[in-house]
């Protein structure tokens, strides 16, 4: 009997890409491109047409974001495996991709060689990274800086916390002070306080973990 | 006091006028006449029609023997350069009968009742003449100050103009280095990743068939690779500010790395709270003030450790770079360098107050200060 193909579906809105990447794949005896498409609508269209077991998805597309397109393929599929394969920097966008429900993230100037074992290795239940994105995942967790839990945020005071949210749902520095009625130093401070706790190394990174803390705790 | 005020102004714009006309006094004039023509018309016709009236119970007062009729002349002065030739002549008509109806008030007796009239008429066209000479001089000057405030105004124009000629000039260049990276970045290096998935192919094509060019194939790829890192690193340096509000915390975060591990300097960013600029273009000029500061410091100041910080107040947003470099010559020569004429002109294109001194370790201090628009309604 033959095993069915494993097949593969492709989002990517470069077309040259696209036919190589499927030409690449095609290689594989045991993989098949099933469909590709350039632009999220479609792509949710075809994959739910089309089942296929892996999608290889970009972050940026024609229309729609590549990120907010993983959160719709998983609620479609959760045994979908996506793989972004992105021109983006690994380190700002790969955890964002990971927790939105992909399973690996390869950087498209390593494509050609590491594609095929991108897709094995998610086919075999692991995530696939690249080694110097799962270094800084593992210093990350041994620092304690990756917020699973929210232990950390536990930490925080009321008012600290108060600054955390606010920050996530999008206010300025200014806006807290003003909503919190405290003024900018206090903030400031508070700030610094929350860096220290959640072992966060500056206001950006500070930025990204409230925004993400409250996508994950819409409640708040 | 505004008729005092006027006596004492167009006395001292009259002592201009009799002193000879030097370039210090002409513009004391100038003076006297500005503080004067702050007066409205009415307030001048008042001023002149009591002046008349002094000068008149003045002669009166002392007799016939003293004659001030020369003092008359003020009021006329006045009338005629401040409100017009026909109230000069009104003002020395009424000067003429003041001082001859106080004469014959004074009961002066003349030899001949022509000598009245005819001292009369004497007076008169001693005035008219005043009046003729000082309208003339008047329209002169009128005519010489529209010339000067056209002169002026095209002037200014012509500098608005080739200000806002320098502005875009700078935008464009900002708008093009953008354009030339965002196709680097998704066309080119897009293109090239498909070459690479390409040549992967023929690659594994070739190792299929045992053939020994399956290795030259895959050093393709590997070149095509390092290819892609190039334009990379070259659309971040076009356009270095992701267009997100976080944008240019990250960028000088990651600038402030690589420019540590590519000059072998400490080079810090430090940001207490969050920072967010909303407009792309603000945020793509306060990079590059950064950029050119930190340059700067390492090119010129050779500094050591240098820290960018970004802050936010609640009426400002605060760029600075401080350096432990050699400083900043003071006072800063006239041709100041190229660079710091730049980043004034950046600051200038976003609102922003710009400085560059010596700092209290004797390096140098830019800094770069932009006023906070009202918030928005908060989300």
């Amino acid at each position: 009997m033959i095993k069915p193909k494993i097949k593969i579906f492709l989002v990517d809105d470069h077309p040259l890409v696209r036919e190589w990447l499927t030409n690449l794949i095609h290689q594989q005896p045991d993989l098949t491109v099933c469909g590709e498409a350039e632009d999220a609508p479609r792509a949710l269209r075809e994959i739910s047409a089309t089942k296929p077991d892996v999608a290889i998805v970009d972050i940026s597309l024609k229309q729609g974001s590549g990120i907010e397109l993983i959160k719709d393929l998983k609620a479609l599929d959760p045994d979908l495996a996506v793989l972004v394969l992105s021109m983006h920097d690994e380190r700002l966008y790969a955890e964002r991709a990971l927790r939105a429900g992909a399973r690996g993230y390869i950087m498209k100037r390593e494509t050609a060689k590491k594609i095929i074992l991108a897709i094995r290795q998610m086919l075999g239940g692991k995530i696939y990274m690249s080694d110097s994105l799962s270094a800084s995942f593992a210093e990350k967790f041994v620092d304690g800086r990756l917020l699973t839990s929210g232990s950390l945020v536990e930490q925080l005071t009321d008012r600290e916390l108060e600054v955390f949210q606010l920050l996530g749902k999008g206010c300025e520095t200014r806006q807290v002070a003003q909503m919190m009625t405290v003024s900018m130093k206090t903030v400031q401070t508070h700030c610094a306080h929350i860096k220290e706790k959640l072992r966060l190394t500056n206001a950006a990174e500070l930025l990204r973990e409230a925004v993400r803390w409250q996508e994950n705790n819409p409640a708040n | 006091m505004t008729a005092a005020d006027i006596a004492f102004d167009t006395l001292a714009w009259v002592w201009c006028l009799m002193k000879r006309v030097r370039q210090n006094t002409g513009r004391a004039m100038l003076g006297h006449i500005k503080n004067l023509e702050r007066h409205s018309r009415a307030a001048i016709i008042v001023a002149a029609l009591l002046m008349v009236a002094a000068v008149g119970y003045a002669d009166y007062a002392t007799g016939p023997d003293f004659s001030l009729s020369v003092f008359y002349l003020l009021a006329v002065a006045l009338a005629v350069w401040f409100v017009g030739a026909g109230f000069g002549v009104f003002i020395s008509a009424l000067s003429v009968f003041v001082n001859v109806a106080g004469d014959v008030a004074g009961g002066v007796q003349f030899s001949k009742s022509i000598i009245p009239v005819w001292n009369a008429v004497v007076a008169l066209t001693f005035y008219f003449v005043v009046v003729w000479l000082l309208s003339l001089l008047r329209s002169l000057y009128r005519n010489l100050e529209a010339q000067v405030r056209q002169r002026t105004g095209a002037l200014t124009e012509e500098i608005a103009e080739r200000e806002r000629l320098e502005r875009e000039l700078l935008e464009i260049s900002e708008r093009e280095q953008r354009r030339i990276g965002q196709v680097l970045h998704d066309s080119l290096c897009q293109h090239l990743t498909g070459t690479t998935l390409a040549a992967q192919v023929l690659e594994e094509k070739l190792a299929a068939r045992d053939l020994p060019e399956a290795a030259e194939a895959g050093q393709v790829v590997g070149l095509v690779e390092e290819g892609i890192n190039l334009s990379r690193k070259l659309a971040k340096g076009l356009y270095p500010v992701e267009v997100s509000a976080d944008g240019l915390m990250l960028a000088l975060e990651e600038y402030a790395a690589s420019t540590s591990e590519l000059f072998k300097v400490a080079c810090r960013f430090e940001c207490d709270s969050p920072v967010l600029i909303h407009d792309t273009a603000t945020a793509g000029h306060l990079y590059r003030i950064a950029q050119e500061a930190v340059g700067n410091a390492i090119k010129h100041g050779k500094a050591r450790n240098i820290l960018i910080t970004l802050t936010v107040s609640e009426d400002s947003t605060l760029l600075s770079v401080n350096d432990d470099g050699a400083g900043l010559p003071e006072p800063l020569p006239k041709q100041r360098g190229m660079g710091l004429r730049i980043m004034t002109h950046r600051s200038d294109m976003i609102g922003a107050a710009f400085t560059a001194h010596r700092n209290v370790i004797g390096g140098t201090e830019i800094a770069c200060e932009l006023k906070n628009e009202p918030l928005a309604a908060t989300p």
